[in-house]
């Protein structure tokens, strides 16, 4: 039989029977769309993360007092016999390769303004003590005026930086610039106001304060700093920069009481773990697929029996064993392929909807999940045919005409 | 025809068809049992979750320093320091309230515990004597941390269950020496051991008294206090008097955030019961397509069933006979399919929680019932358009064409 001859033959089956084939395909075409649009919402999440975390940049270290780990996070951030220092941060400026290096107390101040005539107005926010790399490491802009200045390390000039969110609820439409404001009670002049930011991950970065790190230390009455956060040139290893780290370190404090956790090593993590979950995603997707393969076996088995006739005159004419199993998984892999098609085109439909109706939920069409779809489908209507094409492929010619 | 004859018929028709009537039913069955699979999954990463939680306490509030404007993210990650310190006698101050149980203030640290020559990191957990029951530990030998005033820094501690075989292998260790950063500590008991708890294991800290941490850590300041309220109604009424007290306290500043372990218990709750939900919304899906499939079948059934159907016109059936002929037949096969898919997913619940103990992996009733109850309505759903074109057929027609 010619590759002409066949096409006609296994497709002119389907046309024969439109309304089976097309409710065979359907079941095909709902698990293939499931999959996809799942498998969109999945990867669009998985982009979405990422750029989250990477819009500070990807080539930041961190660097934490202690070395046990729990939550992902040191314990030593709380509470450390052997803290990290300024000094530790300024020593830390000198490995190859950083270019940036800042130290980090987090903390919760009240922060207050008196406008005169009594109007005072205070907020609870979010303290950064930070160094005046800040800006430059994370990649986040100054809108007004500038950030702290470089000032000397342990008694820097009590300025202060304020987030677009506490300018806004403290100063209104005022200028915020030279201004006197009491943060934890202590004086503050606001030098700068940060450019807005939004939420990263349920925190609002905008809700915050900057004061230097010194003046930070002796607010919360510290030993030590919480996080030290190195940039490093992003040509470099950061292996290496990690091992120049730890040298320095180590030779600071005598032992390696410290944990360094590059983001990239991070990013990686969070990456396969979000990898896993679209794959799972998909998978269950997947079921669906799988029942559509069940109807496609089904509606074969129906087809085998009512063709008897027709397969016993294709082998009384010398049809081989191979060609009738050849027509009849033709047939079901044609129909997997319609049902590929068709689910194809209602996923992205779906997905371009989705992404229409609900713009901040992230939907990424990946060609790997649509490739794999379109892949497993088929390869179910191979599988589905299988049975059925090698019960006709072995009939008895003379029996099968018989039963006419 | 008589119900019971119309089930019997339906029956027949079935068995007629061995190897259709078995397709349809794995289809549902799949679609079911991967629902009841799913579900019970998701149920079960919930019940371990509570158990995580109820074995932390029970009536639990924890107070943290520090308050946040913006609601943004769980109260919990809030790991910031304050101007105002909260205090071992702010821990006294909200002992006194009358909705309050027990009081533990907590402070925690990382530092290097060493005996002999062997040393390692460790988590220091700083308490008094109430945490014990506060976060239902158990000991394994000695006493735990001594009562009394907890600004008396005694250098006693209690160790981990790994901690303890780590340092001193099969070696006595009540009444030994340690050091834990620079100070020395006499060992007084050792904790049963506990495993992972929400990520956190205990058996690899250190507990020693809160103001013994304060110093060695050099901190004025608790991390947290733990408080136990006196009963499951009182928990509400304890937040409110612990901000009351503590606010009194800090000059009028509300400056800690108080969190009941029924919020973030609620919080849990509610995101893992969405999640199952979902997934459990997705394998229905694939019940849908089962819907199809039966349809399909019902389809060319009653396309090759012509005459059989014409017979029964000719004898007397009226159209709704017909129908409920057909829409026995589907209903048949959908639930013996779901019935089946149960029992499969069933037995896949039973074989994941002997695989993972601590996952208690049992179908939840609502997703059973819910689960049948979607597969027997898509089957009857799916029928309708067979059964219609059943039912209008032309009895001399469709006898005629044989």
């Amino acid at each position: 039989m010619r590759a002409r001859d066949f096409l006609p033959l296994a497709l002119g089956a389907l046309i024969d029977k439109p309304m089976r084939s097309f409710l065979a395909a359907l079941g095909i075409a709902v698990g293939v769309a499931a999959v996809i649009l799942l498998t969109a919402i999945g990867e669009g999440l998985h982009r979405f993360v990422l750029a989250e975390f990477t819009q500070f940049g990807t080539n930041i270290i961190a660097i934490q007092p202690g070395k046990t780990q729990t939550h992902g996070a040191s314990v030593g951030m709380f509470g450390s016999v052997r803290p990290l220092s300024l000094e530790d941060a300024e020593a830390l400026k000198r490995v190859p390769q950083v270019t940036a290096c800042v130290p980090v107390v987090q903390g919760n101040a009240e922060v207050e303004w008196s406008a005169g005539q009594g109007d005072s107005r205070s907020r609870r926010v979010t303290l950064y003590a930070v160094g005046p790399d800040f800006p430059r490491a994370f990649r986040m802009a100054v809108a007004l005026g500038s950030f702290l200045p470089p000032d000397d390390l342990n008694a820097p000039r009590a300025f202060a930086v304020l987030g677009a969110k506490v300018r806004q609820e403290l100063f209104g439409e005022l200028s915020p610039l030279g201004q006197r404001i009491r943060v934890g009670g202590q004086r503050y002049r606001v030098v700068g106001v940060m450019a807005a930011k939004g939420q990263v991950l349920g925190f609002d970065l905008d809700d915050t304060v900057y004061i230097p790190a010194a003046r930070g230390l002796e607010l919360f009455n510290r030993a030590g700093l919480m996080e030290i956060d190195v940039v490093h040139d992003p040509e470099a290893r950061p292996e290496s920069v990690v091992a120049g780290i730890r040298r320095v370190l180590s030779a600071r404090h005598g032992s390696e009481d410290f944990t360094i956790t590059p983001q990239q090593q991070q990013l990686e993590v969070m990456s396969s773990v979000l990898d896993v979950l679209t794959f799972a995603v998909g998978a269950l997707g997947g079921i669906s697929l799988l029942v559509g393969g069940v109807g496609i076996l089904a509606l074969m088995t129906i087809t085998v029996t009512e063709r008897t006739a027709e397969i016993g005159l294709l082998n009384a004419l010398g049809a081989g064993h191979g060609q009738i199993m050849a027509l009849f998984l033709g047939e079901s892999a044609g129909l997997a392929a319609l049902g590929g098609a068709v689910g194809l085109s209602i996923g992205l439909a779906l997905a371009q909807l989705l992404h229409l109706l609900l713009p901040d939920l992230p939907v990424y069409l990946s060609w790997t999940y649509i490739l794999a779809a379109e892949g497993v489908a088929f390869t179910i209507g191979i599988l589905a045919g299988l049975a059925p094409a090698r019960r006709a492929a072995r009939m008895d010619p003379v029996e099968a005409l018989r039963s006419e | 025809m008589r119900p019971r004859d119309n089930l019997a018929y339906a029956w027949q028709t079935l068995r007629s068809q061995p190897m259709r009537s078995a397709l349809m039913m794995l289809a549902m069955a799949i679609g079911v049992g991967s629902v009841v699979v799913l579900t019970a999954l998701g149920e079960g990463a919930r019940r371990y979750v509570l158990d995580q939680f109820s074995s932390l306490g029970t009536h639990l509030l924890i107070v943290i320093p520090g308050r946040a404007e913006t609601s943004g993210g769980t109260p919990g990650v809030l790991s910031g320091v304050t101007p105002r310190d909260l205090t071992l006698d702010d821990a006294a101050a909200v002992a006194r309230s009358r909705q309050v149980a027990r009081v533990a203030p907590l402070n925690v640290g990382a530092a290097q515990v060493s005996h002999g020559a062997r040393g390692r990191e460790a988590v220091i957990l700083g308490s008094t004597a109430e945490f014990l029951h506060i976060r239902h530990m158990r000991l394994a030998a000695g006493r735990f941390l001594p009562p009394g005033d907890p600004a008396h820094a005694a250098s006693v501690c209690v160790l981990g269950a790994k901690m303890r075989s780590e340092l001193f292998g099969a070696a006595p260790v009540l009444g030994a020496w340690l050091r834990i950063g620079d100070r020395r500590f006499r060992v007084i008991g050792v904790l049963a051991p506990q495993g992972q708890q929400m990520g956190f294991n205990t058996d690899e800290t250190v507990v020693i008294p809160v103001a013994a941490a304060q110093q060695l850590f050099d901190t004025p300041s608790l991390f947290r206090i733990m408080v136990e309220a006196r009963g499951r109604d009182s928990v509400e009424r304890a937040k409110i008097d612990i901000g009351e007290i503590l606010k009194a306290r800090h000059e009028g500043e509300e400056d800690v955030t108080v969190v009941t372990q029924d919020a973030i218990l609620s919080t849990f709750d509610r995101i893992l019961g969405a999640l199952t939900l979902a997934v459990a919304g997705i394998a229905a899906i694939s019940l849908s397509v089962a819907g199809i499939l039966i349809m399909n079948v019902m389809l060319i059934s009653v396309a090759q069933r012509r005459s059989e159907i014409g017979l029964l016109k000719a004898i007397g059936a009226t159209p709704a006979t017909i129908r409920r002929l057909f829409f026995t037949e589907a209903a048949l096969l959908s639930l013996i399919g779901s019935l089946l898919g149960w029992l499969l997913g069933w037995l896949a619940s039973l074989g994941i929680t002997w695989l993972y103990p601590t996952l208690h992996a049992t179908p939840p009733l609502w997703a059973v019932l819910a689960a049948l109850g979607m597969a027997l309505g898509m089957g009857i759903v799916f029928s309708l358009l067979p059964a219609r074109r059943a039912a209008r057929l032309d009895a001399a027609l469709a006898l005629a064409r044989r």
